[in-house]
């Protein structure tokens, strides 16, 4: 693969121009002649309340107002705004047990901001002044906010099918005991020399995109309902929204906008349903509905909090013999991605280190907190942070190095991968290790930082992650892909993958214009209309670059394929004895036979009939590419990250001095594409390690929904970093490569919690490790 | 509510408009005016997605500023920065560094980056750091942006010399 000529390039990305001059087009910046404004009414005061009373009598008479709905006047239809259901086959759903348990409105308040009712106005100040007009009575009623609370004995029951609110338990009819495992746990743990086990907290990190939730829907004159949305996954949510409104798929359209950054946050459906919900109530007539920052903050999903108990066991010789662990999250008022965290939380788990068994129990259960889903990692930081804590604890006890003992034990190509029965086929992990501790000094620097006194010191921490690209064989994995020929020989690439900032149209075109063997500027990626795009199961999992590339490699082929075909009964040639350059195809040894692409593109479309002799003039028939695209692995990415801190043992605070990120990407398609995933990755591995939760006071209310309470790292925050990229081609993946768009997170959580234990020589087992716990700590042992 | 007329100067040509004491300068330039490349990102001053510039260099957040006192004031946001087609060198600059990925803070970020620069031709790296610590970024880690604002640090007072 020497000859690539568009792969492994720094291209200009395609939608940077629109970006930096503002005329990129997010859900809130699209306007229409008519626009009416909607306003949803939110329960601020109490995070579990049955609404007694709903009057809406005097917000009707405001100024600017056309309607205003409450729980009665929308469809009472559940739904669940989480896609997993749909990533399984019907047999599979039964067994994961997804409900569908969110009402449009509701009457049963089930966390801080629930939402409640609506005003439609004229403008958005009508909308929301009328609001206020509302009144709304409630009955509080007891707040559970933790799965301990919750599964108390006498905890009202949230869901009458989820008894104990235990939403997800992994299900005993595909995971016996309820358990993610191999061997025999228990007879292994005897084998034991050294036992490490502690209880750690993960906490309730936010995506915090840039872009707060803003919609737009249209139920149109043709009764077709439009929806303009920065989903990250269109075509599903194009399906839930079909299915909750009960409409065929060609009466629902989704406009996918630019989107402002996702990382989870815009998995399946956020307010959609709301915002068509009022679209509904007023046929014609579009309707925008703008979320604050402090409403998409409770109204979209956060990473999976909870108690994380494990276990480990090891030989002397470092030999891991057992590891036994259980993840209690505290799920949240809804279902959503109950089952989906649960499980692969685990999965990352099993998929690192060669334990001779292991045992994994995932449990969501109900809470009184705001809805928790997606987060980039998906589970795998949380994993990150107490898996690697614990082996650097029990390196500690061994005497051995953590880099070294990682590299003897790190499960690698032909081990059973996150998810069992699917080994792994590429594994460049040895190399991001050796790699990273070069560019870091990590032998020395681990010497140097031995035995520090005084009031600053330094650490530094190592910790490695597995991923995947794509969920297969778990969940679905499926693209469509046309590829349209024009006369003029350029090619659009239609599908419906989305770009939320991590440049994937951009890679997408890179890899189409390789396959094609086109010019960069010869192809366009197509995307946005869920009417001309083929199925795409969404932006998720690391997937779009490996399964959406794979696609568009597929559907690319096809295009050659035709135009080799067709050259061969031009050329009166055997089609293997044909090679292209430069848009020509040529007859190999042949310098006087070729025909342009543009000749037979031309051809195809002006197919015109010679007068004289009544012939075709070329071979007729417009050429379109396909591809229904189905991959056949999940091509894991691996990484490496160390950290060096400073921790100032009186105030508590922690400096990250630097950070060396190393990843296996199989190829990197734009490397400068693939730089920013890490850094932007470790931005929010760092915030979950040191900075980010949200905080609720004992009556559930939030306390830090907003950028003045929630403390992401800043500018000035973040440490020097190095990424290095260990390209080692991945053999299913598009030219190699594999997805980057979570990798970047998980390592730089654990590296920097045990950088912290380098440093002061104690585990702080709560994220994220701020001063105030540095210095009870610090206390705890000092006395 | 009293309304007041005003005249803003947007990117160089005059609007006129009437506004409530209480409409921000950000819902104004979008609402308004449509300059929708003003981004609300939080409306309490945190994120700088909704910075603009006054009377060219001296950066504002829309979010907190009150339109009416904003009356005569020229205002430039991201879509006026290009000139005959090309790109202010700090648009270029953010461009050939990959610093923009979701984009929505890259318009504040340009602007932001602009005043900087202005008041500090030469910044260090800790002083752009410093500068832009009103300005939120949630893709990049801040590395490439960083990187972006030297460059067009290089690249304007190499013109400029």
């Amino acid at each position: 693969m020497n000859d690539l000529t568009i792969v492994g390039k720094r291209v200009e990305r395609v939608d940077v121009r629109a970006k930096v001059t503002g005329g990129a087009l997010y859900a809130a910046d699209v306007q229409m002649a008519g626009m009416l404004y909607g306003k949803i009414v939110r329960c601020y005061d109490y995070a579990h309340a049955r609404v007694i009373k709903l009057d809406l009598s005097k917000a009707a008479k405001c100024k600017g107002v056309v309607r205003v709905l409450g729980p009665n006047d929308v469809t009472k239809k559940e739904y669940n705004a989480s896609v997993l259901d749909m990533m399984v086959s019907a047999d599979m759903r039964g067994v994961l047990g997804d409900i569908d348990d969110q009402n449009i409105f509701t009457d049963h308040v089930k966390h801080y901001g629930d939402a409640i009712a609506a005003v439609i106005a004229t403008s958005e100040e009508a909308a929301e002044r009328a609001a206020e007009k509302i009144i709304v009575t409630c009955e509080e009623l007891p707040v559970y906010m933790t799965a301990e609370a919750s599964k108390h004995p006498d905890a009202m029951q949230f869901r009458p099918e989820k008894p104990g609110n235990l939403a997800f338990q992994l299900p005993e009819m595909a995971f016996p005991n309820n358990t993610y495992a191999w061997g025999e746990v228990d007879d292994s743990f005897k084998e034991a020399d050294i036992i490490v086990e502690d209880v750690f907290y993960v906490s309730k990190q936010k995506q915090c995109q840039m872009e707060p939730g803003a919609y737009i829907a249209l139920y149109d004159d043709q009764e077709r309902l439009n929806c303009w949305t920065s989903t990250q996954m269109p075509k599903l949510v194009q399906k839930k929204l079909a299915n909750l409104f009960e409409l065929p798929m060609t009466r629902v359209r989704i406009n996918a906008t630019v989107i402002g950054g996702g990382f989870g946050a815009r998995l399946g459906m956020v307010l959609e349903p709301e915002t068509c919900a009022l679209a509904m109530a007023v046929p014609g007539r579009p309707v925008k509905v703008l979320s604050t920052r402090e409403e998409d903050w409770v109204t979209s999903p956060s990473r999976h909090p909870g108690k994380y108990w494990m276990k480990m066991g090891f030989k002397k010789d470092g030999t891991p013999v057992a590891c036994d662990a259980k993840f209690e999250n505290y799920k949240g008022a809804y279902y959503v991605d109950a089952s989906g965290t649960a499980f692969t939380t685990g999965a990352w788990l099993g998929g690192m280190y060669k334990f001779e068994s292991l045992r994994y129990r995932g449990e969501s259960y109900y809470t009184n907190q705001s809805i928790c889903g997606a987060f980039r990692g998906y589970g795998n930081p949380q994993t990150n942070f107490v898996m690697e804590q614990l082996v650097d604890r029990a390196c500690d006890k061994l005497g051995m190095d953590p880099i070294a003992w990682r590299k003897k034990w790190h499960k690698t190509v032909g081990d059973d991968g996150w998810c069992m029965g699917v080994p792994y086929n590429s594994c460049a992990l040895d190399e991001c290790l050796d790699r990273a501790a070069e560019a870091i000094g990590w032998t020395e620097k681990r010497e140097k930082y031995k035995n520090q006194t005084g009031v600053k010191r330094r650490g530094i921490g190592v910790a490695v992650m597995n991923h995947t690209s794509g969920a297969m064989p778990m969940l679905l994995e499926h693209t469509v892909c046309d590829v349209l020929l024009h006369q003029d020989a350029t090619a659009t690439i239609n599908l419906a993958c989305s770009d939320m900032g991590q440049g994937s149209h951009t890679t997408l075109r890179q890899v189409a214009a390789e396959s094609l063997g086109f010019p960069y500027e010869d192809v366009y990626i197509a995307t946005g209309n869920t009417d001309a795009a083929g199925f795409d199961i969404g932006a998720h999992a690391s997937r779009t670059l490996y399964v959406g590339g794979g696609a568009v490699k597929q559907a690319c082929e096809d295009v050659k394929r035709q135009l080799f075909e067709r050259a061969a009964l031009e050329l009166d040639e055997d089609v293997n004895n044909l090679y292209m350059e430069d848009k020509i195809i040529h007859v190999k040894g042949a310098s006087n036979k070729s025909i342009s692409v543009l000749t037979i593109a031309d051809q195809g479309v002006n197919n015109f009939m010679n007068p004289e002799n009544g012939e075709l003039i070329g071979q007729p028939g417009q050429i379109k590419g396909y591809a229904s695209f189905f991959p056949p692995h999940n091509a894991p990415p691996f990484g490496a990250s160390i950290a060096e801190v400073e921790v100032d043992m009186e105030t508590g605070e922690v400096t990250v001095i630097e950070l060396v990120n190393a990843h296996d990407v199989g190829r990197a398609i734009h490397p400068g594409i693939v730089e920013g995933q890490l850094d932007g990755g470790a931005q929010q591995g760092l915030g979950m390690a040191l900075t980010e939760e949200t905080y609720y006071d004992d009556k559930g209310i939030c306390l830090n929904n907003s950028f003045t309470d929630y403390k992401m790292l800043g500018p000035s925050d973040m440490p020097k970093m190095t990424n290095i990229l260990v390209e080692n081609s991945d053999p299913t993946g598009p030219f190699g490569a594999k997805g980057v768009g979570e990798a970047g997170i998980v390592p730089p959580v654990g590296a920097t919690a045990n950088a912290i234990f380098n440093a002061i020589g104690i585990q702080i087992l709560e994220a994220p490790i701020t001063p105030e716990k540095i210095l009870k700590a610090l206390e705890k042992k000092g006395r | 509510m009293k309304k007041h007329a005003i005249t803003l100067t947007v990117n160089g040509e005059d609007r006129d408009l009437v506004v409530s004491s209480n409409r921000t300068l950000l819902d104004a330039l979008r609402d308004d005016l449509g300059f929708t490349d003003t981004k609300y990102g939080c409306g309490t001053g945190e994120c700088g997605a909704c910075t603009v510039l006054v009377d060219g260099t001296t950066a504002i957040n829309g979010c907190l500023t009150l339109a009416a006192t904003m009356n005569g004031k020229s205002i430039t946001t991201a879509a006026g920065l290009a000139r005959s087609g090309n790109l202010h060198p700090v648009q270029q600059a953010f461009i050939d560094n990959d610093a923009i990925q979701c984009g929505f803070c890259t318009p504040g970020m340009v602007l932001k980056t602009i005043s900087l620069l202005d008041e500090n031709p030469k910044p260090t790296e800790a002083e752009i750091r410093h500068g832009l610590e009103g300005n939120i970024c949630r893709c990049t880690g801040y590395t490439k942006i960083v990187e972006a604002v030297q460059d067009a640090s290089r690249r304007m007072s190499g013109a400029g010399e």
